[in-house]
């Protein structure tokens, strides 16, 4: 029986793979539109990450452009795997396979 | 464990994030060839404003560099599988509107210069505005704003059509790539 992600199932952290998710491979997304997309304001979104990052699920580049620094997050290939898993224990609840 | 329900709120949360982020990629390609034809029209104006005899080539040449851009960021700016065909079918969007365009402004119409100016800025915007039902409010919000200073133009600039095109126009289209990126 499939388990479901904890580290993925908080609703913030949820949301930020959802986003990441949805891009073609190896893109990324800059922390203020992640911010945006997810509604999450700079503090929480910064911990999250983090947690994602420490758990391998996401990678974070930062750079300079210009004079400003920039974040761009991305979610890694465990990241996805893990993502694509969290979502099929999620059907499988739906369709009422698990308890 | 959780339940049935709460799975399914959280499939929906996913669904609507995905959705947003649907929405601000099309938002980020598209005004980059907002932005494109902004500038571009921009120039045209100012150009046929400065060298009138050339209108129609001028005209010419800004709607090839334009057509070949928005196909090249259509293409080129990782909108991912699917990317070769959706720049086609915009190449023969772009073909079917300009015929539709010229049919009606030369063959049925017999527009004069200063009806030209306007029409072909205003039918764009009717494009927008459409894409705008599919594609997010931004683009209906670019074409009304755009469509009303064009008219406002039309009736009230008098020999400075030109210039006062290239600002509303080109300007406005600047502008409103510029705000899409930003929502």
């Amino acid at each position: 029986m499939a388990e479901l992600d904890e580290i993925i199932h908080q609703p913030l952290r949820l949301r930020i793979m959802a986003a990441l998710n949805a891009l073609p491979v190896s893109a990324g997304l800059e922390f203020a539109r992640l911010k945006k997309l997810t509604g999450a304001t700079d503090g929480n979104l910064g911990a999250h990450i983090e947690t994602l990052a420490r758990a391998g699920y996401v990678a974070v580049d930062k750079a300079f452009v210009g004079k400003k620094p920039q974040t761009t997050v991305t979610a890694t290939a465990a990241g996805r795997g893990a993502f694509a898993r969290h979502v099929a224990t999620l059907q499988e609840i739906i369709a009422g396979k698990q308890q | 464990m959780i339940d049935s329900q709460q799975a399914s709120a959280a499939l929906n949360d996913i669904n609507d994030v995905v959705q947003r982020v649907r929405q601000s990629r099309i938002y980020q390609n598209a005004s980059l060839i907002i932005i494109m034809w902004g500038a571009l029209v921009f120039v045209g104006y100012i150009a046929n404003h400065t060298w009138p005899p050339q209108g129609y080539t001028i005209w010419a040449v800004v709607d090839l560099i334009g057509i070949a851009g928005s196909i090249a960021i259509a293409a080129f700016s990782g909108v991912g599988p699917g990317a070769g065909a959706f720049a086609i079918r915009l190449l023969m969007a772009f073909l079917l509107f300009i015929a539709f365009g010229i049919f009606c402004s030369v063959v049925l119409g017999h527009y004069g210069p200063r009806q030209m100016l306007v029409f072909w800025p205003l039918f764009t915007m009717l494009f927008y505005a459409l894409a705008g039902l599919w594609f997010g409010y931004a683009f209906i919000v670019i074409a009304l704003c755009s469509s009303a200073l064009i008219v406002t133009a039309y009736f009230y600039a008098g020999p400075a059509l030109l210039l006062w095109m290239a600002v509303v126009h080109g300007g406005a289209l600047v502008l409103g790539g510029l705000w899409m990126r930003r929502i």
